[in-house]
């Protein structure tokens, strides 16, 4: 964790010294190090730039020759249409129905048996069933899902959103981790001092352990949602056309009388579905990259 | 119960099943009973269903004519020449796609492990598009990219003159890597930069009074220190590679069919198109079980060329002494 807070705090490097100081080199490096970044996060943003230039286009700017780069004025109709050319606003609601009953489950599920890998060592079983949930993390999700399909089919569990809720309450590998490595690092003390107080263990968890962890709620939440608000492929495979996601309808939504895409609707309605995620991302940017290196890196 | 089971001393065996020990043992199994029954239930039992079917003719609605066929299926995919190519194609695609992430999020991260102006501002541009869903992604390449109106050729118009080049269908793997790569580079980056903030001072600084230039730094002392971390990036950064399926089927961009174009098809769009599309359960899970092992295998070679380059701290305290 110590890591993950330098991180966060973005100390300068221990090699910093005063510029004054600096021989040339040195310096010519930090330029050239500059020049190379500016170039960089330049190429990176381009496709996005894009994205959001044809968001605002007509569609005769669009497909004008030589390309034009700015829109002569705001299209904002664009976006008057992403959402009225076909009833986005309730594909949006189902995106959010769905990704938040799976993350509301799978956050109580995993923190739940986070707490349990974190806060039992006499358990038996306890080490190689933590190594299963390490193992699953690497397993191809396509050889468990094409026979879970086959199962839900026969249960009668397709076009609903029960799968997401199964998938919730049995937790995921990854929110599993990401608890059992939060709760490692809260004192022990607070266990002896609640057990004194005669608070049991569910207690314990509830009233002490989650409150205490908001970060770790907050990040897995945030990487809980996203998942299933970016997910195209379940909700394509699992959902009919009327309760399926924004996602998959952005696929094929936006289309004129002759079946073409409608590219500067598409645009708007690809903005409007992404700008949410983005946002999240801006306010809670520390927590998802703190996140993303206590996953990836093993502690 | 409890005054009896503390005042009155019993036999130890039952004792050990009354006390704390057997009370954080039912705890701690509550406690993953979720995880637990799920992993039963949508992990164990379809990984059996799914091999005991991928040795039968299973299609979906046949269980009155079920027919055992051994490893039939499986002899089938290793003559099915789409199986190689699939195959070809996944190798093809991994061997420009991990090497270039991995390359690009260090490349990155070491760049802004220096002090320098707005480095808050760089990361972020960096990682946005991690945040992007790949519906989106698909969306944004395809404009970017596109033959007549995409911004690549615009610019590239500026310096030869109509440039029309059609990058879905002449360069497709180049492209489906272009968008891999710049979706996936931001989670690489922060993990590497969490591994080269936490390279000890002390090393830097001691290198530093040797005379080591920056270059030297780096090549003798961070990067060996930042191999475990790259070693691991790596291994699931292979895996995903490998995985590669919603990607190309939405850059197909087809409504209804979503088949690749052949050099984007994939060895999990063979297996999906033969599952989803032609019904053969039995042979499409023979196919993702072949697929497992391959995936497996070269793991485990990866994890067997570690101990030529990974470094491990196991005799560190010998070594600081």
């Amino acid at each position: 964790m110590a890591v993950v807070d330098r991180v966060a705090q973005n100390a300068g490097p221990s090699t910093d010294r005063p510029s004054a100081s600096r021989p040339l080199v040195a310096r010519l490096q930090g330029i050239s190090i500059v020049v190379a970044l500016v170039g960089l996060a330049a190429l990176f943003s381009l496709p996005t730039l894009w994205l959001v230039l044809i968001s605002f286009k007509k569609e005769v700017e669009w497909v004008s020759y030589p390309i034009v780069i700015l829109p002569s004025s705001a299209e904002v109709y664009n976006y008057y249409f992403a959402v009225t050319m076909f009833p986005y606003l309730r594909y949006f609601w189902n995106s959010v129905v769905l990704s938040t009953t799976y993350t509301a489950l799978v956050v109580l599920s995993s923190a739940a048996a986070g707490f349990g890998f974190a806060r039992h060592p006499g358990a038996p079983g306890r080490g190689p069933l933590f190594g299963l949930v390490m193992g699953m993390m690497m397993v191809p999700w396509l050889v468990t899902v094409v026979p879970q399909y086959i199962v839900f089919s026969k249960l009668g569990l397709l076009n609903s959103y029960w799968p997401w809720v199964l998938w919730g309450i049995s937790g995921s590998p990854f929110h599993i981790f990401l608890f059992r490595q939060f709760f490692a690092g809260i004192p022990r003390d607070l266990d002896d001092a609640a057990e004194v107080d005669g608070c049991g263990r569910f207690r314990l968890f509830w009233q002490i352990y989650l409150p205490n962890s908001l970060p770790a709620v907050a990040a897995s939440s945030i990487f809980a949602f996203t998942w299933v608000w970016g997910d195209w492929l379940f909700p394509k495979l699992f959902l009919h056309d009327q309760i399926t996601t924004l996602a998959v309808k952005l696929q094929t939504a936006y289309v004129d009388p002759y079946n073409q895409p409608l590219v500067t609707i598409t645009m708007a309605g690809v903005v409007l579905y992404v700008l949410p995620m983005v946002l999240v991302f801006f306010v809670a940017q520390r927590l998802i990259i703190q996140g993303v290196v206590t996953t990836g890196m093993k502690g | 119960m409890t005054v009896s089971a503390t005042s009155a001393p019993r036999p130890a065996p039952r004792r050990r099943f009354q006390g704390r020990a057997w009370r954080e043992t039912v705890s701690f199994y509550l406690f993953i009973s979720p995880w637990l029954l799920g992993f039963l239930g949508l992990s164990v039992l379809p990984l059996a269903l799914g091999f005991a079917a991928s040795l039968t003719n299973y299609d979906g609605y046949n269980l009155d004519s079920l027919r055992f066929r051994g490893l039939d299926n499986y002899a089938r995919a290793l003559d099915d020449t789409e199986v190689w190519h699939a195959l070809w194609r996944t190798v093809v695609f991994s061997v420009m796609n991990v090497p270039l992430s991995i390359g690009l999020a260090l490349f990155l991260a070491i760049l802004l492990n220096n002090s320098i102006p707005a480095r808050g501002v760089f990361r972020t541009i960096f990682y946005l598009p991690h945040v992007i869903p790949i519906v989106a992604v698909v969306w944004i390449w395809r404009i970017f990219v596109d033959q007549n109106y995409g911004l690549v050729n615009g610019i590239l118009s500026w310096v030869w003159p109509d440039t029309a080049i059609r990058w879905t269908v002449d360069f497709p793997t180049q492209v489906l890597t272009a968008l891999t790569v710049w979706t996936g580079v931001g989670g690489g980056m922060v993990i590497f930069l969490a591994g080269l903030q936490g390279v000890p001072s002390e090393l830097k600084d001691a290198a530093r009074m040797d005379g080591a230039t920056t270059p030297q730094l780096y090549r003798a002392v961070i990067l060996p220190l930042l191999t475990p971390v790259i070693f691991f990036e790596l291994v699931l950064t292979m895996i995903r590679s490998l995985q590669t399926l919603v990607a190309p089927m939405l850059l197909a961009g087809d409504q209804l069919a979503s088949i690749p174009v052949r050099d984007n098809y994939l060895f999990l769009v063979h297996a999906y198109q033969q599952v989803f599309a032609q019904q053969r359960y039995g042979y499409g899970l023979a196919l993702i079980w072949m697929f497992l092992v391959v995936i497996l295998v070269l793991t485990y070679a990866v994890f067997k060329t570690s101990k030529y380059w990974v470094y491990y701290e196991v005799d560190q305290d010998g070594g600081q002494r």
